[in-house]
């Protein structure tokens, strides 16, 4: 057991854990933000997508230990009134399923520009793989603020949807990234 | 995973130190991006892991004294694809910019891929057919080495336990008239089933002075066509027909008897392919179809 601590969605996190522990391991299980998703453990899906640094990483694949004392972000951190995690699953918050964004007390316009696109665009259906997507293209977005499509489809290439087919979140991509120009597109 | 200590050295000598103990089986971790998928599966079960990511030294791109291009062997492939480099050396910041994915390549080292020497990867073809040299040191001292001293012919590399890789260096800018890399794979973030390379040094009258001809992932360690580049020494560049040279480099590395399944069928038809854009890319002449 080693300690470890990093700052995770700027708030610093510390703990005792085994040395074989991967960084989604800690950041679902000792930061309790579940919103990164753990899929093939094997950094084939890229659900685990975080960003360690300012670059993204595959959560699934990095040791705790390898990113201790760094700065990681994950999904939570895109939309600021979610920073902190769910304490327990109510009755009613379960019966806001069909209108989540009130379910958690927060609106449309809260969102980051690339939820909101993949809000509009319908750019997820069973959400598993979103996290890692969101995390992806936000940093690729940032760097390369005027992508094509067949960028995007580059950029994603290791994050696997079974869902949307790509095409809408190829599409809520485009959107975002007109929103998310400096001058706002 | 099996239980493991973890070390992180800030100094070199204690890296050297940790490996040359040699009590108990150790790896070296850079980004652990091949390392700690075969940890998962046990196929490595090291008890001691150390860390090389808090060496500042061997992260990074520099030119040395005598101009040639320094990488250290902690350098991700992320900080290559966007170097800025210049003439040749570009090719190398488009293939680490062109591997595996976005998230991979910000863990992922060039030289854990080199010390891996995984042959479906591009970096073993990378280095051997930029001949670049690798830099090693151990607790007792430093060597270098050419890559067919580096990468072991029955795969692997000839890196004893204690060695450590420090840093990789590429010759000079103007060693150079052009590299050229091609790959294929099925998905972009495959590896690849076969790579093709060549490195090309013209004269001021555009003649070939010398030419590097290399394959990956038909064999164990990167696979040099040696007698159908020494067969190019001397012609003119546009006087070479791209599409008969790879032919010729296809049955040097691929010998049609070593073709025996499909598989190694498919793999030469990829080399005449690859082969054939690669030097295409350089200025030969493409090939009529």
């Amino acid at each position: 057991m080693v300690p470890i601590s990093m700052t995770v969605n700027g708030a610093p996190v510390s703990g005792e854990v085994d040395e074989r522990t991967l960084l989604i391991e800690f950041i679902r299980d000792v930061a309790h933000l579940t919103g990164t998703h753990a899929g093939c453990y094997e950094a084939r899906c890229g659900c685990c997508a975080v960003t360690m640094n300012g670059e993204t990483v595959k959560s699934c694949n990095v040791l705790a230990l390898q990113a201790a004392g760094a700065d990681v972000k994950t999904v939570e951190s895109l939309s600021q009134q979610r920073l902190s995690p769910v304490a327990h699953i109510t009755t009613q918050s379960l019966a806001g399923v069909y209108k989540p964004l009130e379910a958690m007390g927060s609106s449309h316009a809260d969102l980051h520009p690339l939820q909101a696109a993949f809000h509009k665009c319908h750019a997820l259906q069973c959400g598993f793989c979103t996290p890692g997507m969101l995390m992806v293209l936000k940093t690729f977005l940032e760097h390369n603020p005027r992508p094509s499509r067949a960028e995007v489809r580059t950029a994603i290439s290791g994050n696997l949807c079974r869902c949307t087919g790509y095409q809408h979140i190829i599409d809520a991509a485009m959107e975002a990234s007109v929103a998310m120009q400096p001058n706002g597109g | 995973m099996t239980p493991f200590s973890f070390h992180q050295p800030r100094d070199l000598q204690d890296v050297l130190k940790l490996l040359a103990e040699g009590s108990a089986p150790v790896k070296v971790i850079a980004g652990g991006q091949s390392l700690l998928l075969a940890m998962k599966e046990r196929s490595a079960r090291p008890a001691r892991l150390v860390s090389i990511s808090a060496l500042a030294a061997m992260k990074g791109i520099r030119f040395n004294a005598a101009g040639e291009l320094e990488v250290g062997a902690a350098t991700t492939y992320a900080a290559l694809a966007k170097a800025k480099l210049t003439g040749w050396h570009a090719e190398i910041a488009a293939v680490c910019g062109n591997l595996a994915d976005i998230s991979v390549r910000s863990m992922g080292t060039i030289g854990g891929a080199a010390c891996l020497a995984e042959p479906r990867f591009d970096i073993p073809a990378l280095l051997t057919v930029a001949d670049a040299v690798m830099h090693v040191a151990s607790a007792v001292g430093e060597r270098s080495l050419p890559p067919r001293e580096f990468f072991n012919t029955r795969g692997g590399t000839h890196l004893h336990a204690t060695e450590l890789l420090t840093h990789i260096t590429f010759p000079r800018v103007d060693a150079l008239s052009t590299l050229a890399f091609e790959k294929f794979r099925f998905r972009v973030f495959d590896a690849a089933i076969v790579t093709a390379a060549c490195a090309i040094r013209l004269t001021g009258d555009r003649q070939v002075s010398a030419v590097t001809l290399v394959v990956g992932a038909v064999d164990l360690a990167p696979s040099t066509a040696t007698a159908t580049a020494q067969s190019l020494v001397g012609r003119q560049i546009a006087g070479i027909q791209a599409g008969e040279v790879a032919k010729l480099v296809a049955a040097e590395v691929l010998p049609p008897a070593n073709r025996t399944d499909h598989h190694r069928r498919y793999q030469a038809e990829l080399v005449i392919s690859l082969m054939s854009k690669a030097l295409a890319r350089s200025g030969a002449t493409k090939a009529e179809n």
